[in-house]
């Protein structure tokens, strides 16, 4: 009786595993194929349409339907929405991480927390939408001009990044022992010494990562960036004028470019390069956490 | 910093107005802290009251059941709204599952080891990819290749694609916050392994399991950049617009926000977007809130503990 | 309640006086109405059970409390006859004047010599000329100068537990304190390296007062030239060294002393 109900159970140990190992592999294919039907699709501009990569990358004569291809204001405009975005969003966020490890009382973070997981919910078209009805005309009063462009978008952004900064920054300075923050009280140290001294510099690369999450998340934000960059296909010159991003000219153009064009196939190749700089980044990460290990 | 303590002789080579000047510092420094955590809560508030004033003249019956018009004024998005939630539910019938198992795998079952390594590497990968750009393979796989064109099933699949590597997470986070005392007990009654986890693991780990799920939902909800290809942005009209087949374009209301304020074509179209926007917010207040509340409830009834 | 025991002869100064000092943790009382005097340049050593308080005792000598959320301390601790809970008082300049050494080694992911610096830098010290001169008088008062004059770049974490001990105790003479509080600072070493930090202690009072507290009788025995015995929160006894392992007044001290309870 015991081996009957033994031998049941072990087979159904095996088809459980079976479904386990199934669902597992399932991330590794997933991948494999993203990547591969990417690379397909976003090469086929340099191969089967003949345009040549620097073309491609440095060129800045763009015209979709005109068969002018040179993708520099996309990468230039994302580029410098990102890096405005970390600008701002960077030290910002390792701020209120700060604030939330070393300052805020029990009660307070209590009700601050929830509110940041609220930030983190707002879909991206919201915040586009805010953007662009809230945010430009309101840079357009203050500076005299149209109001997107690269400002409105590296604000939005960094409003957008914000949530994981913070949250990754506070992990990173939660972890440094208390043995250091009191050695450094008892050396007379202020809070904002020690702080800056030795929490800060022992958490360095937890703030590293937590900041290069955050560029990741910000290069490959697409409708936040849409609704408000203007999408003018130039190289960007002032904060102030409208530019555009891989992501921004992917969502707009996508529609319009015909199957089988090489209008499409430069779009899928502002994917492929977007989807190489992700994962570059959190290779970055991988790499860098294990140096320090 | 020796006269600090008044009338005591100074001992130390090191002057006092400098410890005036790390005070100040010291100050400003906590000011600063605190009012940049300050001002990301009023940030919040201002969002949420600026799209409550926003659309609240929008909210109506009619607008929240109604369907959405093709040139005139007073359109609704009832359809959008229940295309968001039959995506959503679609999409966490594939997700939810594969990304459990895949869990429960490499959290109770994968010793260390290539097959594990690969795994874990590749939903790192798949968490890196933008949507954007999961939503050119969902168009380049199920559009396409496929033929399916713009569905609802596309766009659900593209969408567990991209909320895969986060419910992984989500789940086995929660498997760890089970103590491992469960699991040993378990195995000395003669459990099996899989019968430990169906049983004695994943029942406790249900609370922060679910949180997970509805707080993904929330995102699931709001998700445009991968369904504009996949899924579609075009609004159907008329009574097919209520549809449970899944191969039909199904426009839910985060992409109808943006084709509504791209296009424009009909004259309140402001308003709807106002409209819209104001019920996504409230949507994800929801999800948030119902988050921690059946997290918590489930925690008490599977477990007998509070959370 | 214990008058304010006096255990030196009248030659020797008084360089602390704790008066009713009391501490709170919450509602829980973690030290009731001690008073103490602590002679100048020499070792006190602050012995009992595990629970005692002498740690709680110690903490309050810098203000360390104010640290921790929810502690109270009333009462004064006066250095040179200056309270240094008097209102307007600034912890950070108390902690200047009067350094601790922990337990476990806390040494700053840094290296050695930005350890060392570290207080001296917080206080304005800005020539590296005159940083170098500090961080070596700092390291051979520590005895710890010849095992990293050739490394002082390296990590601070590289180095033995014995060692990092030494140089958390360079760190704190850095700054050019008076009194030096240890709390059982040897105890997670081993033996070679107590006897390193024990003989360490000794050479310190010949420029500052030192209150370790110890959970070893046989440290205490060893370098301290007095002894306060505590108990439950308790200050039971103070006096000599000698007197207090060999005739102390007090029953409790007794029964600690010869082992009726660890």
């Amino acid at each position: 009786m015991v081996a009957v109900r033994a031998n049941k159970a072990h087979r159904e140990e095996r088809i459980a595993l079976g479904f386990l190992m199934t669902s597992s592999a399932i991330f590794v294919l997933a991948i494999a194929l993203i990547i591969g039907f990417l690379a397909y699709n976003g090469t086929l501009l340099f191969w089967h349409d003949h345009v040549s990569l620097p073309a491609f990358l440095f060129g800045t004569d763009w015209d979709g339907f005109g068969g002018k291809f040179g993708a520099a204001p996309f990468i230039a405009g994302s580029l410098l929405a990102t890096g405005f975005a970390i600008l701002i969003g960077g030290p910002l966020g390792v701020a209120i991480g700060l604030f939330f490890s070393e300052l805020a009382p029990e009660r307070v973070a209590a009700t601050f927390k929830p509110a940041i997981e609220v930030l983190v919910g707002i879909p991206s078209i919201v915040y586009g939408w805010i953007g662009l009805t809230l945010l430009v005309p309101f840079i357009a009063k203050v500076f005299h001009a149209e109001g997107d462009g690269l400002l409105a978008a590296g604000i939005v952004l960094s409003i957008m990044i914000l949530p994981t900064v913070i949250s990754l920054s506070e992990d990173a300075l939660r972890v440094v022992p208390n043995s250091l923050r009191e050695g450094s009280a008892a050396l007379g140290a202020t809070r904002w010494e020690t702080m800056s001294r030795v929490l800060i510099p022992a958490a360095s690369s937890g703030l590293a990562v937590a900041v290069i999450l955050g560029i990741a998340r910000a290069i490959g934000e697409t409708l936040a960036v849409q609704l408000v960059l203007g999408n003018a296909a130039v190289m960007p010159s002032s904060l102030l004028l409208a530019a555009s991003a891989l992501t921004s000219e992917i969502v707009m153009d996508m529609g319009d470019a015909p199957e089988g064009s090489a209008f499409r196939h430069a779009l899928f190749s502002m994917a492929l390069l977007l989807l190489l700089i992700a994962m570059g980044l959190i290779l970055l990460i991988r790499f860098a956490l294990r140096k320090r290990t | 910093m020796a006269s600090a303590i008044a009338g005591a002789p100074p001992v130390n080579s090191f002057s006092e107005s400098h410890a005036r000047g790390r005070r100040l510092v010291d100050s400003i420094a906590t000011v600063m802290l605190w009012a940049a955590a300050i001002s990301v809560i009023g940030m919040l508030i201002l969002f949420v009251v600026y799209l409550f004033v926003q659309g609240a003249s929008a909210i109506s019956w009619h607008f929240l059941v109604g369907y959405p018009s093709a040139a005139d004024a007073g359109g609704g998005v009832g359809p959008e709204i229940f295309n968001s939630f039959y995506v959503l539910i679609l999409t966490l019938i594939f997700t939810v599952p594969i990304s459990v198992l895949a869990g429960v795998y490499l959290q109770e079952y994968a010793g260390p080891g290539r097959f594990r390594e690969l795994v874990q590497f590749s939903a790192e990968s798949l968490a890196t990819v933008p949507s954007i750009v999961m939503g050119l393979f969902g168009l380049i796989v199920f559009v396409s290749l496929f033929h399916w064109h713009f569905t609802a099933l596309g766009g659900a699949l593209t969408l567990t694609l991209l909320n895969l590597p986060t419910m992984m997470r989500v789940t086995q986070e929660a498997l760890s916050g089970v103590p491992a005392t469960y699991r040993e007990a378990s195995m000395a009654l003669g459990a099996t392994k899989w019968q430990t986890v169906l049983r004695a693991i994943l029942p406790s780990a249900i609370g922060p399991l679910t949180t997970g799920v509805v707080l993904v939902s929330g995102r699931i909800f709001g998700e445009t950049a991968a369904l504009i290809f996949t899924a579609g942005a075009s609004v159907s009209y008329g009574a097919s617009a209520y549809d449970f087949n899944p191969f039909h374009t199904a426009e839910t209301l985060a992409v109808h926000l943006y084709s509504t304020q791209r296009e424009a074509l009909v004259p309140d179209a402001a308003q709807i977007a106002n409209g819209s926007a104001l019920v996504l917010l409230v949507m994800v207040l929801i999800f948030n809130v119902t988050a921690r509340l059946v997290g918590r409830q489930l925690t008490l009834r599977f477990t007998g503990k509070a959370p | 309640m214990v008058e304010p025991l006096d255990p030196k002869p009248s030659a020797l100064k008084s360089k602390m006086r704790v008066a009713d000092l009391d501490v709170y943790y919450g509602a829980f009382q973690a030290m009731k109405h001690a008073n103490l005097d602590v002679p100048e340049r020499r070792v006190m050593a602050l012995i009992g059970p595990s629970g005692c308080g002498k740690s709680t005792f110690l903490r309050a000598l810098n203000r360390m409390h104010d640290l921790t959320p929810g502690a109270r301390v009333t009462g004064s601790v006066t250095l040179d006859g200056n309270d240094i809970y008097a209102p307007g008082v600034d912890p950070v300049a108390v902690r200047h004047r009067i350094g601790m050494v922990f337990q476990r080694p806390n040494p700053f992911p840094k290296s050695i010599f930005e350890n060392v610096v570290y207080g001296p830098k917080i206080h304005g010290e800005g020539n590296s000329k005159r940083l170098a001169e500090i961080c070596e008088k700092s390291l051979r008062a520590a005895a710890l100068w010849d095992e990293v004059k050739d490394r002082l770049n390296r990590s601070a974490l590289d180095l033995s537990g014995g060692q990092q001990q030494r140089l958390c105790i360079a760190r704190v003479l850095a700054v050019e304190p008076e009194v030096i509080l240890m709390d059982e600072p040897a105890s997670a070493l081993d033996p070679i390296a107590t006897s390193k930090i024990e003989d360490l202690i000794g050479q310190l009072t010949k420029d500052y007062t030192v209150i370790i507290v110890t959970h070893s009788m046989q440290q205490a025995a060893r370098i301290s030239d007095f002894t306060t015995f505590f108990l439950l929160g308790d200050l039971i006894e103070v006096g000599t060294t000698s007197d207090i392992f060999t005739r102390p007044t007090d029953k409790r001290t007794e029964d600690y002393i010869t082992g009726r309870y660890g």
